[in-house]
């Protein structure tokens, strides 16, 4: 469904993304990792449109994305939600959800907003203002929530667990897993909580200076000597 | 607000020309109200929805009033059909703006004052088209209505109130629409919308060419009722100055505002203001704007009333596409 | 052909000294509270008038009308400063609006009191005219050219060897990291207005005794300052400058190449061109993308 073949990402001097070629499917949770500043929110930018690669291709069903505008993304079924939650201001949370149904997706359906809202538990907070009337983990529920709306095939989410206490983190783990299993919606997730990914995903994908040192299972990558140089910096670990 | 409509709608097309209609210097003042009050409501519709404030608007007027007399003139068009191509003329001009959608909202504002100053100036240049600084006149006037003589003079308010009203509709509908809560949006969020997959880029454009269209059937009608044209008076920044201050006074953000806004402000400036300081009497409008700007931004009726919250929730649920 | 050319590219340079005076006080509101204030090139206007009022009341060289001008064009931009900051919401748009009306007042007092006549210097010692090779200027254009560079070098020392002046940049390009570091942003943002007015008093003394005056110059003067800050970009005074005279050039080259009409047009597309095209300005680095 997704596919990257070869993407490279310059800006200016710097390269953020160096040969990178990546492929998965519907079925599939992947979580993207790497220590900061290894390309991947890049990477996700790539992939719904934010930035254009410099050089390589990107897929989606067989579209070549690359030259598409960024408003695009949503219609060809491309969700994503961004680490700093940004809803969409002046505008209720079913509003909200209006919007991204309506021109992610082609039309409006209450009955789906209703069910969405629901699901993400902000049924009683259907009528505040996005904006200025949610709390951090309502709005991150906000966030998948808007994504889910425009009916997406694959589903980016920019650690959506960044900032949440333990609690917070085992709800949205049990929600993604549910909204994995029930939607039937293609995950990739970028996460820094190594357990938190290895429970969800079935598949890592490790990023590092922009390039892909490692695709598996969590625990064969976990392992890898590589990825814990990666992140620990060269220091010989026992145990991941 | 909304039980108030049909009467006034009623008051509007029947009361009002039956007590204007012996007066025809209140009737010509009310005309020119309506005008300012049509540019209001386009002025409205790009920086409410648009979200893009317009200092330029006068290049509108100005394009759609030569395109219409041109049209007329010198092509033989039939007024009435020159005018809304006169409008569509002014929709294409705006299409020379639409780079300047990108820009952030003062610079957006200059730029469209920029090119209100470039229209003027061609226009006063290309004599060949528009005789230049000499300007153009005996510009046909609007077709009368028919032989009964109470309708004289009637006919011009008859169809600027139909024109503005038409034009509230326009601005209601699109408000209240889909498009209207992602316009909304995308003041502030813009790309949380296009996220989304909003259009934004084309959304806004729309609003630049409506609200071009609107101000250039506005100037082509106000060409044929004065009948004459020169660059100076066609793109004269009170054109884009006194639908400013209207919309603001009267609450840009409502849509009837715009409206009741020109006809108070107009009439004030006219009948009171210009008695009281014959040169100058724009200051007072000056003050106006500040005014507002300082103490009630959103309107004066915003001062009275607020909207709660939970009514959105409600009102959502009707929106139609 | 090449004598008008050369004529028109001094006098261009000459006049651009003048508009970057007014440019730069024009930069500096920007610069530390982020509005465009319309109502600058009304301040000018203001300083102009006053020169000639002391000129004609007292028949003095309008230079002396220095001390009057900076006290009533100082308080007028302390009143502008003082009315923009209640703003708080939206404040980018709503300034506009506010400075603009304010800039009507402004303009239509001036007319309302001095009326709409065309006003210029006859002092004969400005007047005088002063040749250099083949180039002509009056006398005063030349003074007030050097003046302006004086007075410009003057600013961009102060901006950055003075505390205040330096506390000016901290503001600009990080509020509350400069508050952080003990200074007032409301007091720093009243000085750059009150620097701004002192720029245009002298801008407005200089065009009193160099050219006509009338009420809708105020208007259009700021209109020129604010094309001259896009031309350059803001961030740098000696860019300002430049930009300035590029514009007096290029306008003086449209009249004697083209027609005086077209003067304005040179300046609007040159404007629009920047604006598009070269978003960050000739010579500085800023964002304009909404």
């Amino acid at each position: 469904m997704l596919k990257l073949e070869h993407v490279t990402i310059q800006f200016g001097g710097l390269t953020a993304l160096k040969d990178v070629s990546f492929s998965m499917g519907s079925e599939q949770v992947v979580g993207l990792v790497g220590p900061n500043g290894a390309g991947k929110t890049t990477l996700f930018n790539a992939i719904s449109g934010l930035v254009k690669p410099t050089a390589g291709k990107v897929e989606f069903d067989g579209i070549e994305l690359s030259r598409k505008p960024l408003y695009t993304r949503a219609r060809v079924g491309i969700g994503r939600t961004f680490q700093i939650p940004q809803p969409m201001h002046e505008l209720t949370v079913r509003e909200n959800l209006i919007v991204a149904q309506r021109f992610g997706n082609g039309r409006v359906d209450h009955a789906r907003i209703d069910e969405l809202l629901e699901f993400m538990d902000l049924s009683a907070q259907a009528g505040r203002d996005a904006a200025t009337g949610l709390a951090l983990q309502e709005l991150k529920r906000l966030e998948v929530a808007k994504a889910l709306a425009t009916e997406p095939k694959l589903l980016l989410l920019d650690e959506v667990l960044a900032g949440l206490e333990t609690n917070g983190k085992r709800y949205f783990t049990s929600k993604l897993e549910e909204l994995h299993r029930k939607f039937k919606i293609g995950i990739l997730i970028i996460e820094h909580d190594i357990e938190t990914v290895s429970t969800l995903c079935d598949r890592v994908v490790v990023l590092n200076f922009g390039q892909m040192i490692a695709d598996g299972t969590p625990q064969a990558v976990f392992r890898d000597p590589e990825v814990i140089k990666s992140y620990t910096g060269g220091a010989d670990v026992a145990h991941a | 607000m909304k039980k108030f409509l049909w009467p006034a709608i009623a008051v509007l097309y029947l009361v009002v020309p039956y007590a204007l209609q012996g007066n025809s210097y209140l009737l010509s003042l009310t005309v020119s109200a309506l005008i300012v009050a049509g540019i209001a409501v386009a002025w409205a519709l790009l920086g409410n929805l648009g979200g893009m404030v317009s200092f330029g608007h006068a290049a509108f007027f100005g394009i759609g009033a030569y395109s219409s007399a041109l049209l007329t003139m010198k092509a033989g068009w039939p007024v009435l059909l020159a005018m809304p191509v006169a409008g569509l003329f002014a929709s294409l001009s705006s299409l020379a703006m639409l780079p300047a959608l990108r820009l952030s909202g003062p610079y957006f504002a200059l730029a469209i004052l920029a090119y209100a100053h470039i229209f003027r100036i061609l226009a006063t240049e290309f004599t060949s088209l528009t005789n230049g600084s000499g300007g153009l006149s005996s510009i046909p006037g609007l077709p009368s209505v028919s032989q009964l003589d109470f309708l004289a003079g009637l006919g011009p308010y008859l169809l600027i109130l139909t024109l503005v009203l038409a034009f509230c509709l326009i601005y209601a509908r699109v408000r209240s629409s889909y498009y209207g809560i992602a316009l909304r949006a995308m003041h502030d969020s813009e790309d949380a919308t296009r996220v989304v997959g909003v259009n934004s880029v084309m959304l806004k454009s729309w609003m630049l060419l409506l609200s071009a269209f609107m101000t250039g059937v506005i100037g082509a009608f106000n060409a044929h009722i004065i009948n004459f044209l020169e660059p100076d008076y066609a793109f004269h920044g009170s054109w884009s100055v006194l639908p400013i201050v209207a919309a603001i006074f009267g609450g840009y953000r409502t849509v009837t505002g715009p409206m009741i806004g020109a006809v108070v402000i107009y009439l004030l400036d006219q009948l009171v203001f210009k008695s009281m300081l014959s040169s100058g009497h724009q200051i007072i409008l000056g003050i106006v704007l500040a005014a507002m700007i300082l103490f009630a931004p959103d309107g004066l009726l915003s001062l009275f009333k607020k909207k709660a919250p939970m009514q959105k929730e409600a009102e959502v649920r009707h929106a139609e596409a | 052909m090449s004598e008008l050319i050369l004529q028109s590219l001094y006098s261009g340079a000459l006049v651009g000294g003048v508009y970057a005076l007014i440019a730069l006080g024009l930069s500096l509101a920007f610069g530390t509270m982020r509005i465009i204030n319309l109502a600058h090139g009304e301040l000018v206007l203001l300083a102009a008038y006053v020169a000639y009022t002391v000129e004609s009341r007292f028949g003095v060289n309008p230079l002396l009308a220095l001390p009057f001008a900076l006290v009533v064009v100082c308080i007028c931009a302390a009143v502008v400063y003082f009315l923009v900051s209640r703003l708080k919401r939206n404040r980018e748009l709503n300034s506009l609006m506010l400075t603009f009306a304010l800039g009507m007042i402004l303009t239509n007092g001036v007319l309302m009191i001095w009326s709409s006549d065309i006003r210029s210097t006859g002092n004969a010692a400005m007047q005088d005219a002063l040749q250099i090779g083949n180039v002509y200027s009056m006398f005063s254009e030349l003074l007030f050219f050097a003046l302006s560079l004086a007075v410009a070098a003057a600013l961009g020392w102060w901006l950055s060897r003075s505390w205040y002046g330096r506390a000016v940049r901290a503001v600009s390009s990080n509020r509350d990291a400069a508050k952080l570091m003990g200074i007032n942003p409301a007091k720093v943002e009243l000085v750059s207005f009150l620097v701004a007015g002192v720029l245009a008093t002298i801008a407005g003394i200089a065009i009193f005794s160099s050219g006509v005056i009338s009420p809708p110059l105020g208007h259009s003067l700021t209109i020129k300052a604010f094309i001259i800050t896009v031309l350059a970009g803001v961030g740098s005074v000696p860019g300002v400058v430049l930009a300035a005279m590029l514009l007096g050039i290029t306008e003086a080259m449209t009249v004697t190449l083209f027609s005086s009409a077209l003067q304005e047009l040179t300046g609007m597309l040159l404007f629009l061109l920047v604006l598009f095209v070269m978003p960050n300005g000739l010579f500085g680095a800023t964002k304009r993308r909404g």
